[in-house]
C-alpha cells in the first residue's frame, strides 16, 4: 500500500536517496554513478532474489487486440455469431485446444500457459497499451499522443533499472521500435530503452549508427577517437562533473562506445548468421525475425527485450485476415521461439509473455470484424521457471467476463516480476518524492508457479 | 464539541493514506471499499462507510466491533496493514465518532479557514531534523494544533525530506525546499534553507550590471555562495546568439565580435540579434510548440496560417498581452483570425480552460477536473468555472473557410454538486448571473491585466528559464503555493521590468542578457560545483533538436535537406509538426500534443550518441566536395589559420596555444591524406561537449 512515509525497502540508503533526488530535482536525470550505486545497494541488501536475476524476459505485445475468441479460448458451443468461423484443435497437452490456425503452437502448448481469465476496465488503445505494458491504469491527465507517454515504467524500465546492464549489452531492447508506453517516466534515462529502429526482416538489416560509416576504417575511427580525447576539453573537466547533463552524456557516450566495441553487440545484431532454416522457421515475416532477434539479445544479456507486431485491430473482415495473414505469423513465430529457446536449454531462463492489450468483442459486428473488449482474454505466459501446458482461469460461455480466477496488468507484473527476481512489492519514489508501488497491488499468478 | 464526519473523519483518512489513488481513493475502491480520491466527497464516503456492507462498517453500539475499526489496526486482515495503533488519538477519535452517533455534520461546528506552519521558514544545515506545527484556524476564530491531522509534502526531497509527522529532514545538499501541509483543503507551506556550510564568502566583489544582480547576489549570500566570473566575449557571444537566435555565431561573425574594443559591444550585439530574421524563427518555434502548431489538427493550410501568426507576433515584437489578448478573444472567419485555429487543436471546452491556464499563468488546473487539486487550493468549481468561459465556442463553415463564434447561453454544472457554475477566473468570486456575450472577453481582460497575479509573473519566469535552463519558479508552469519561487524578489523584479515596459518581449530580453548573472561563466569555483538552481554559474544545456541540427548544417556548410520545404529551410523554422525526420525526432522535438514545455525531450539517450558518432548522414557532411571541410582543406595550406577558422565556426573561440599545436600536429603528420584529417578534427570537434551543449 501507499505508505506515506516509506522506508527505504529497496535497501537504498538515505544518502543515496538524496543525492538522486537531488539531481532529479533540476529538472535534469540521475546521474549514472547514483543508479549503478542504487543498483550495487539493491543486490547487496538483497532485495533480488539472486537465484533468479539471470532470468529474461521477452514481451510479444500484439497491439490492437488479439481476439482470444478466435485463438486461445474458442467456443464451440456457443452461437455463431460469438463463436465465429474457426474450429478448435487439440495441442500436444491433452484437454487444451486452440484455433486450428495455430497448428504448430498446437504442439508446443506444453511450454507455455493460458490465462484465460485475464480482465482490465479499458476498452481504448492508448490507455490499455499503458495499462498493459506498465500495470499501471493511466490516470485522467494521459495524453496517448506523448512519445513517450509513460505516466508509470514500462515493465522493461523497471527491469532495466532494478537490474542493470549484463555486460556491454544495454538491457532493455525494443524491436523493431518503441511503443509509446515503453519508456521509463521518473526512472529516468538509463531505464530508457535501446531502441533498434530498423525492420529485422529487411534483407539489408542493420543496427543503424552502430558502425562508422564505411569510409571510416578501424585505423581511422582510432585515430578519430584519440583526437576527441584531446579536442574535447570539457571531457573529464570540473564543467562536466559540476553538469548533470553532461556527465550523462559522458556516460551514454562510453556506453556507445562500449556498444559498438562490443563483440556481444555485433554478434547479437548480426541475425544474418544464423542459419536460413531457423529464420524460416520463426518466419519470414517482421514478427517472426524480431521474434528470433529477440532470442539472440537475450542469448548476449538483454535482459528485456519487447517485440511490437501491429494490425491486430481486426474490426473489419477480420475472419480473413487471421486466417491468411496474422495467424500464420503468429503460429511460426511464437511456436519457433518456444522450441527454439526449449531447445538451446534457456527457456528455463526466458519469460515469454505474448499479449494484446486487450482482447475483441464476444459477438461479431456487422462488418464480419470484433470490437475492442477488455473485461476478459487471454494471456499467454511461458518459461522463466514458470508452468508450461497449463491453463489459468477460466471465460464464461461467451468469453464476455471472467467465470473465476480474475487475473489482470497488475498481477501479470508481479508475476513477471517476481520470476525475474525481483520483489514485486519493493517500493519506488518518482523524483518529486511521491512514493509508487512496482506493482499497483499485484498478485503472483499462483498457478503458474 | 462533539466529534463528526466531515470535519474530523475526513482528515484522517487523508493523513492515512485511506483515499490515496494507490488505495480506496482509485477508481475501482479497493476490495469493495472505495472513497473518494483525497476525501473529495465527503458525502459519498459518509454512505460507504457508514451504510454499504449492510451497514457492517460501523457499529455504533459496539464501536470497537465496528469492521471499520477492526480493520485499521488490522485486528482482521487489512490488505494495507495496520493504520493506526488502538491505543493511539487517531483511534481514540474515531471510536468517539462512532460512539457518538457517527454523524455526518454537527451544524454549528466551527469550519476550517485556514492552515499555516510553525515555523514559516527557517534556515538549517546538512542533515538536521526541524519538527514543524501545523495550526489550523477556524470560522469562530479559535485555533488548533493539527499536525498530528495534516498530510506533509516536500517540493524538492533531494534537499529535504518530510516525515509523516511533519519533521523536516534535511539531507547534504544546498538548496531550498517547500514542505507543505495540506489539513481540510486548505495548504500551509513551511520554506527551508540549507545554505553551503563553512566560512560565509564575501560576495566575489564584482560589480552588479543591473538590478538582476543585486537580487541574484542576495540570495548567493544566503546560500553561502559565490558566483563564478564573467564569461569571456567568446562564451558570451556563442551563448547569446544560440539562446536569442537559435544559432551559432559564424566564423566571421565571431572574428568581428571578438576583435571589437569598443565599450558596450555586448549590449551591442544583442541589439543587433532582435532585429535578425532568426530571432523571429526561433521564438515563434517555442511559442509554436507551447500554441500546439499541430498539422495533424490542423491541417496544411490551417497550421500554416496558424503558425504565421505566431511568427507575424514575434516578428512585430508584439505585446506578449496583446498576443495573449489576440488568442484568448480570438472570432470570426479564421483567414482573417488564425490564432483562432488554436481552438481546433485544443478541441474540448475543459482543455481549453487547462491549456490557456498553463501557457499564459502557468498553473495546472486539469487535477481540480475531477477532484481538489492535491498540492493548491484549486477545486472542481476553479476548474468548471474557468471551463464555463469557453463553453460558446463553436465552429460555423463559411464557404471554404470557417468561423470561430462565442455566442449563446451553455450552462455548466458542478459535476458532483449539480450547482450551476457561472464562469469566473482562477481565485475570483463566482458571479451571480452569467456573463452576456462571448464570455472569453471578462477572461481575457482579467487575465493580461497587469494587475493579474499569475500572468506576466509567469511570462518573465519562461523568459528567465528560456535563458538560465530553470525558472525561478521550477518547472515553469506549475506555479502553486507549495512550489514557490527559489528567489521572489527577483521574480518580482523581472515581473515588474515586463509590466513597466508594456509586456515588450525584446525590453525583457536586453534586461536579461545585459545582466551580469546571465554574463556569468559556465566555470565553477570552489563554492558552486554543486549548485545548479541558484543562478551562480551558467549551466550546460543541451541544445534543442532542431538547433543542433542547424549547427550541424552551419559548420559543415551542407544545409539539411528537409522534405516539403523550399531548399535551405532550416530547421528552426520548420513549421510543420509531422515532419519526419530522423535527426530531430532522435533528439527530442515534441509532437505538439500538450501544451508543456516539458514535451520537448531534452535528455541524452545512447541512440543520439551513436548518430553523432556514425550517422552516414552526418559523415556525408563531412566530406561533401562542397562542403566547408573540403573547401578549407584544399583552400588553404596555413594549418594555423585553417585551425583558427574551425575553432571559431564550431565553438565560437580561436584555439589555445595548446589545442592548436595539437591541431596543427596531428594535420601535418598526415599530410598525404589532408582532407581526410580534416574532417577527422571536425568530426571531433562535432562530438564534443562544447558543441552539443550550450554554456
Amino acid at each position: 500500500m501507499n505508505r506515506h512515509h516509506p522506508s527505504f525497502c529497496d535497501g537504498v540508503a538515505r544518502r543515496d536517496f538524496l543525492r538522486i533526488g537531488a539531481a532529479a530535482a533540476l529538472g535534469v536525470n540521475f546521474p549514472m554513478a547514483g543508479l549503478l550505486a542504487t543498483e550495487a545497494a539493491a543486490a547487496r541488501r538483497g532485495t533480488l532474489d539472486a537465484s533468479r536475476n539471470d532470468t529474461s524476459l521477452i514481451f510479444v505485445f500484439l497491439r490492437g487486440g488479439l481476439s482470444t475468441i478466435d485463438t486461445f479460448d474458442m467456443k464451440p458451443d456457443a452461437p455463431e455469431n460469438i463463436r465465429g468461423p474457426f474450429k478448435p484443435r487439440g495441442t500436444n497437452v491433452p484437454g487444451i485446444q486452440i484455433c486450428e490456425h495455430l497448428p504448430k503452437i498446437a504442439g508446443v502448448m506444453d511450454k507455455f500457459s493460458l490465462i484465460r481469465s485475464f480482465t482490465h476496465s479499458n476498452a481504448g488503445h492508448g490507455p490499455a497499451d499503458h495499462y498493459m505494458l506498465t500495470g499501471y491504469h493511466p490516470t485522467a491527465s494521459f495524453n496517448g499522443g506523448l512519445i513517450p507517454n509513460n505516466q508509470h515504467p514500462s515493465i522493461g524500465s523497471v527491469i532495466a533499472h532494478k537490474l542493470g546492464p549484463r555486460g556491454s549489452i544495454p538491457p532493455y531492447m525494443c524491436l523493431p521500435t518503441m511503443h509509446p508506453s515503453g519508456s521509463s517516466a521518473y526512472l529516468g534515462p538509463q531505464s530508457v530503452p535501446f531502441v533498434i529502429e530498423a525492420d529485422p526482416n529487411s534483407p539489408a538489416f542493420e543496427v543503424p549508427d552502430l558502425q562508422p560509416p564505411l569510409n571510416v576504417d578501424a585505423s581511422r575511427l582510432e585515430d578519430r577517437r584519440g583526437l576527441l580525447a584531446k579536442v574535447d576539453r570539457f571531457q573529464r573537466s570540473i564543467e562536466q562533473r559540476a553538469n548533470s547533463g553532461a556527465s550523462q552524456l559522458s556516460v551514454f557516450s562510453e556506453r556507445a562506445t562500449a556498444l559498438m566495441t562490443s563483440g556481444d553487440a555485433k554478434k547479437a545484431f548480426d541475425l544474418h548468421a544464423e542459419p536460413e532454416k531457423l529464420r524460416a522457421e520463426y518466419g519470414r515475416t517482421t514478427l517472426g525475425q524480431s521474434c528470433l532477434m529477440a532470442r539472440r539479445l537475450v542469448e548476449s544479456g538483454v535482459r528485456c527485450v519487447t517485440v511490437e507486431h501491429q494490425n491486430w485491430d481486426t474490426h473489419f473482415g477480420s475472419f480473413a485476415t487471421l486466417k491468411d495473414d496474422l495467424l500464420p505469423k503468429l503460429d511460426m513465430a511464437m511456436s519457433a521461439l518456444f522450441r527454439d529457446l526449449s531447445d538451446r536449454g534457456m527457456l528455463k531462463k526466458t519469460l515469454v509473455v505474448v499479449t494484446g492489450e486487450f482482447g475483441r468483442t464476444p459477438v461479431i459486428n456487422k462488418e464480419a470484424g470484433r470490437d475492442h473488449w477488455s473485461r476478459c482474454f487471454t494471456v499467454a505466459m511461458g518459461g522463466g521457471g514458470l508452468q508450461g501446458g497449463r491453463v489459468v482461469g477460466k471465460s464464461d460461455q461467451q468469453a464476455s467476463d471472467p467465470a473465476d480466477n480474475p487475473y489482470g496488468p497488475e498481477d501479470m507484473c508481479a508475476t513477471i516480476y517476481q520470476s525475474l527476481g525481483i520483489n514485486p512489492h519493493d517500493e519506488m519514489r518518482t523524483p518529486e518524492g511521491r512514493p509508487v508501488m512496482l506493482t499497483n497491488s499485484g498478485r503472483i499468478i499462483k498457478e503458474l508457479v | 464539541m462533539g466529534v463528526d464526519f466531515s470535519h474530523d473523519v475526513v482528515p484522517l483518512l487523508s493523513r492515512f493514506g485511506c483515499n490515496g489513488s494507490a488505495c480506496h481513493g482509485k477508481a475501482e475502491g479497493q476490495k469493495g471499499f472505495k472513497l473518494s480520491i483525497f476525501g473529495n466527497d465527503p458525502d459519498e464516503d459518509y454512505r460507504a462507510i457508514t451504510l454499504q456492507s449492510r451497514g457492517r462498517r460501523i457499529s455504533v453500539g459496539a464501536p470497537d466491533a465496528s469492521l471499520f475499526l477492526q480493520k485499521v489496526i488490522a485486528a482482521i486482515p487489512h490488505a494495507g496493514g495496520p493504520r493506526m495503533r488502538k491505543d493511539s488519538p487517531e483511534y481514540r477519535l474515531l471510536h468517539e465518532w462512532i460512539a457518538g452517533g457517527a454523524l455526518f455534520k454537527i451544524a454549528d461546528k466551527a469550519d476550517v479557514t485556514g492552515v499555516r506552519i510553525e515555523p514559516e521558514r527557517k534556515v538549517l544545515g546538512f542533515a538536521q531534523r526541524e519538527p514543524l506545527r501545523v495550526i489550523a484556524t477556524y470560522s469562530d476564530g479559535s485555533e488548533k494544533d493539527v499536525t498530528w491531522l495534516s498530510v506533509f509534502h516536500s517540493n524538492n526531497t533531494g534537499i529535504a525530506e518530510v516525515e509523516e509527522s511533519g519533521t523536516v529532514v534535511t539531507g547534504n545538499s544546498v538548496g531550498q525546499a517547500a514542505v507543505m501541509a495540506r489539513f481540510h483543503g486548505q495548504i500551509g507551506i513551511f520554506q527551508a534553507t540549507i545554505p553551503r556550510p563553512g566560512a560565509q564568502v564575501a560576495g566575489g566583489g564584482q560589480k552588479a550590471f543591473n538590478a538582476i544582480d543585486d537580487l541574484v547576489e542576495q540570495n548567493l549570500r544566503r546560500m553561502n555562495l559565490r558566483a563564478s566570473g564573467i564569461a569571456d566575449d567568446a562564451e558570451y557571444l556563442r551563448r547569446v546568439c544560440l539562446d536569442v537566435i537559435g544559432r551559432l555565431p559564424t566564423s566571421a561573425e565571431a572574428r568581428e565580435f571578438l576583435q571589437d574594443t569598443r565599450e558596450g559591444k555586448r549590449a551591442r550585439l544583442v541589439d543587433r540579434l532582435l532585429d535578425l530574421p532568426e530571432y523571429a524563427d526561433y521564438w515563434a518555434l517555442k511559442w509554436a510548440d507551447l500554441l500546439r502548431v499541430d498539422r495533424q489538427a490542423l491541417g496544411q493550410r490551417g497550421a500554416f496560417a496558424y503558425f504565421s501568426w505566431v511568427r507575424d507576433s514575434v516578428a512585430a515584437n508584439k505585446p506578449l498581452d496583446q498576443f495573449a489578448k489576440e488568442l484568448l478573444v480570438a472570432e470570426g472567419p479564421l483567414s482573417e483570425q488564425p490564432a483562432g485555429y488554436f481552438y481546433k487543436v485544443v478541441k474540448k471546452s475543459g482543455e481549453m480552460a487547462a491549456s490557456t491556464s498553463q501557457v499564459f499563468l502557468g498553473i495546472r488546473i486539469t487535477c481540480s477536473e475531477c477532484h481538489q487539486h492535491p498540492y493548491d487550493r484549486w477545486t472542481q468549481r476553479d476548474y468548471h468555472g474557468m471551463r464555463a468561459f469557453f463553453e460558446q465556442v463553436k465552429y460555423k463553415k463559411l464557404g471554404d473557410d470557417e468561423a470561430l463564434v462565442a455566442e449563446g447561453s451553455p450552462q455548466i454544472r458542478h459535476p458532483r454538486t449539480k450547482e450551476i457554475l457561472n464562469a469566473h477566473p482562477l481565485g475570483t468570486a463566482m458571479p451571480e448571473k452569467a456573463a452576456e456575450g462571448d464570455r472569453r472577453q471578462t477572461l481575457a481582460t482579467w487575465m493580461v491585466a497587469p494587475e493579474n497575479p499569475w500572468f506576466a509573473r509567469n511570462l518573465a519566469n519562461r523568459f528567465w528559464a528560456h535563458f538560465f535552463g530553470r525558472g525561478i519558479v521550477e518547472p515553469v508552469d506549475d506555479v502553486r503555493a507549495s512550489n514557490p519561487p527559489s528567489n521572489p524578489e527577483l521574480l518580482a523584479a523581472l515581473t515588474r521590468h515586463l509590466v513597466d515596459y508594456q509586456f515588450d518581449p525584446k525590453a525583457l530580453i536586453r534586461f536579461i542578457t545585459a545582466s551580469r548573472t546571465y554574463q556569468t561563466s559556465s566555470h565553477p569555483n570552489e563554492t558552486n560545483e554543486s549548485d545548479e538552481q541558484n543562478f551562480s554559474r551558467a549551466v550546460f544545456r543541451r541544445l534543442p533538436a532542431e538547433v543542433l541540427m542547424d549547427s550541424v548544417s552551419d559548420v559543415t556548410g551542407m544545409p539539411e535537406k528537409f522534405a516539403g520545404v523550399p531548399a535551405g529551410f532550416r530547421a528552426v523554422q520548420l513549421w510543420d509538426s509531422l515532419q519526419q525526420h530522423y535527426f530531430l525526432k532522435l533528439f527530442g522535438r515534441p509532437a505538439r500534443a500538450t501544451a508543456c514545455e516539458c514535451e520537448r525531450a531534452t535528455g541524452a539517450s545512447i541512440g543520439q550518441t551513436l548518430h553523432l558518432m556514425n550517422s552516414p548522414a552526418i559523415q556525408a557532411k563531412l566530406a561533401h566536395e562542397g562542403g566547408t571541410i573540403a573547401r578549407l582543406a584544399a583552400g588553404t595550406t596555413d594549418d594555423s589559420a585553417l585551425v583558427d577558422e574551425l575553432y571559431l565556426s564550431f565553438f565560437s573561440r580561436l584555439p589555445t596555444g595548446e589545442e592548436k599545436s595539437t591541431a596543427i600536429q596531428h594535420l601535418s603528420t598526415r599530410k598525404e591524406k589532408r582532407r581526410q584529417a580534416v574532417e577527422d578534427l571536425a568530426w571531433s570537434m562535432l562530438n564534443s561537449l562544447e558543441f552539443v551543449f550550450n554554456h
